[in-house]
């Protein structure tokens, strides 16, 4: 225990003044603002004019000046976004070491590399969770100085319970992207598989399958795809524990026993 | 006690072979100079001992242990491989604490006594990424050394220093072998190798093709009396009358390999002005160590 702990302290210090630290930051936080500029030209008739495509953009989101319609595009900015963001985090804290050089310096240390890579999983949990209260946070403030009116009474608690389950769900399913890290030795691998994973998310979801693709289902249960949420099952949330149960031990089994050339 | 002992190790990758039935022992306190040219296998035989790569056959026993996945000797050894890396925002103490907190240490002084011993007191505080080549590699060996282990693994640890460096760490490599650390150390500079090792192994195409002391590497290196005369020709012939093994060398001097000219090279000038035939030189040619080395690996190929 005391072990891990020490590596969570290590990794926490690698991460102290990682620049992409804000940027995740900075990415993640333009959806709370974009939702913001939606609330104000729907508040704003005279800008609802003016902007056209973002005035159709928000008419074609059917999206309200209320909490309801915020938190719930904060949900699927969670659900869509958090899938590119997240694994944005997740290749960063895996990848680094191989592009900064220092892998091999963690590979023959008292610490095992078990617990070393259970530290950066670590990490990246809280990394993502953070973010993901952060973005609701940020969407608080906006929203509050925006003055929405009031939530109606019991609106809020399953609005919330969405957003946090979407956030486990998207967190969840970035878990294999340390795989790709390690496999790849760098970001480019894995920044390729998130790539990958979003497009084939969308093609996937859009042919009413995305209940079955692990990366499409924290988009459908965000709502961002509107009655498909419904489809999702049992079977889909265990295809997603599953996939990322085994990249997780993927991560773990390939870090232990592959050579280390690099 | 031997601190490393590998019996029969053999590495493939594909088809080429990077270790070839490897067998090498070395002593407690020794210095175990390793050398090879670049691609030879040096670092793999280093990853190899450090459990990063895993050898097709053969034995690794490390302080007499087995070195299997459950080996948990680790902070008794120190190591740097290949060329040193650090996180490039943090300090040069940031760096340290890391490896202080990954090797389970509970001394902080340590942390502190390592950057001043290897010289880094002034950037302690400095990023990494603003660091020079030499100031990084110390920062490697630094991160090496930090925990005093016994037995330290170092791959090319000169690389990068200026000659100021190179003379501290060869001085620094010397002090901890005193203490009675056992030190591995590669590199492709035979010169610098013979400077600090006790004992030298030569490695080629994943082979040991030789393996010797630093006497006897001295022994071992070519050595002739090399003259020059007006008429060497004549002078062949004289010195030949006279027992001496003399031949002429395509740069027309006289190259002459008795031992008994090697400690008295006066008698071959005396005995040439009695033979009329002064000579302009007398030189003693010592072979030096990377002749001595390309030597030995074209002759094992």
């Amino acid at each position: 225990m005391k072990q891990q702990l020490h590596a969570i302290q290590a990794e926490f210090l690698k991460n102290r003044y990682a620049n992409i630290l804000w940027a995740t930051f900075i990415a993640f936080g333009l959806a709370p603002i974009m939702g913001g500029v939606f609330i104000l030209i729907i508040q704003d008739p005279e800008a609802l004019a003016k902007t056209g495509g973002l005035a159709a953009k928000t008419q074609a989101m059917n999206f309200e000046a209320n909490w309801k319609s915020y938190i719930g595009l904060l949900t699927q900015a969670v659900g869509v976004g958090g899938v590119m963001v997240f694994g944005f985090v997740a290749s960063w804290i895996f990848g680094r070491e191989y592009s900064e050089g220092t892998a091999k310096d963690l590979l023959s240390l008292p610490t095992s590399r078990t617990k070393i890579l259970n530290a950066k999983f670590m990490v990246y949990v809280l990394w993502c969770f953070v973010l993901s209260v952060s973005n609701l946070l940020l969407g608080l403030l906006i929203g509050l100085f925006l003055q929405l009116p009031a939530p109606e009474a019991g609106i809020l608690s399953p609005l919330l319970s969405d957003y946090f389950i979407t956030t486990l769900l998207t967190v969840l399913i970035g878990v294999p992207i340390a795989f790709f890290a390690i496999w790849g030795k760098g970001y480019l691998a894995p920044l390729g598989f998130v790539a990958l994973t979003l497009v084939f998310s969308q093609i996937i979801a859009a042919t009413g399958y995305g209940s079955y693709f692990p990366w499409s289902i924290p988009g459908l249960y965000s709502g961002s795809g509107g009655e498909y949420k419904m489809l999702l099952d049992s079977w889909s949330y265990t295809i997603l524990i599953l996939t990322s149960l085994a990249g997780y031990l993927a991560t773990i089994f390939y870090w232990k026993n592959a050579d280390q050339t690099k | 006690m031997e601190i490393i002992k590998t019996t029969s190790l053999t590495k493939h990758f594909g088809t080429t072979p990077a270790s070839d039935n490897l067998s090498i022992h070395v002593k407690e306190g020794e210095i175990y100079g390793f050398l090879g040219l670049n691609g030879a296998g040096k670092t793999t035989l280093i990853r190899m001992l450090l459990g990063m790569i895993k050898p097709d056959q053969g034995d690794i026993h490390l302080f007499g242990k087995k070195l299997t996945p459950q080996f948990d000797q680790w902070n008794d050894i120190g190591y740097l491989v290949e060329t040193p890396y650090a996180y490039p925002n943090l300090s040069v103490i940031e760096n340290l604490k890391i490896y202080y907190k990954l090797r389970q240490l509970n001394n902080p002084a340590l942390i502190d006594a390592i950057i001043h011993k290897l010289k880094l007191t002034p950037y302690k505080d400095k990023k990494a990424k603003v660091l020079s080549l030499g100031n990084q590699q110390r920062l490697g060996l630094a991160k090496a050394l930090m925990h005093q282990p016994k037995l330290l693994i170092l791959d090319e640890p000169i690389n990068g220093l200026d000659p100021e460096g190179i003379v501290e760490v060869r001085e620094l490599l010397r002090d901890l072998a005193n203490q009675g650390s056992t030190i591995f150390l590669s590199s492709h500079i035979l010169g610098e190798i013979s400077k600090v090792a006790n004992r030298i192994g030569i490695i080629h195409e994943g082979k040991l093709v030789k393996e010797l002391t630093t006497n006897e590497l001295t022994d071992q290196l070519i050595k002739k009396i090399l003259v020059a005369t007006n008429n060497n020709a004549k002078a062949v012939q004289e010195l030949t009358a006279s027992g001496y093994k003399a031949v002429l060398t395509e740069e027309d001097e006289i190259a002459i390999t008795n031992k008994e000219a090697l400690s008295n090279p006066e008698e071959i000038s005396k005995l040439l002005v009695e033979r009329n035939l002064p000579p302009k030189q007398v030189y003693q040619f010592t072979e030096d160590l990377e002749m001595y080395f390309l030597r030995t690996i074209r002759h094992k190929a």
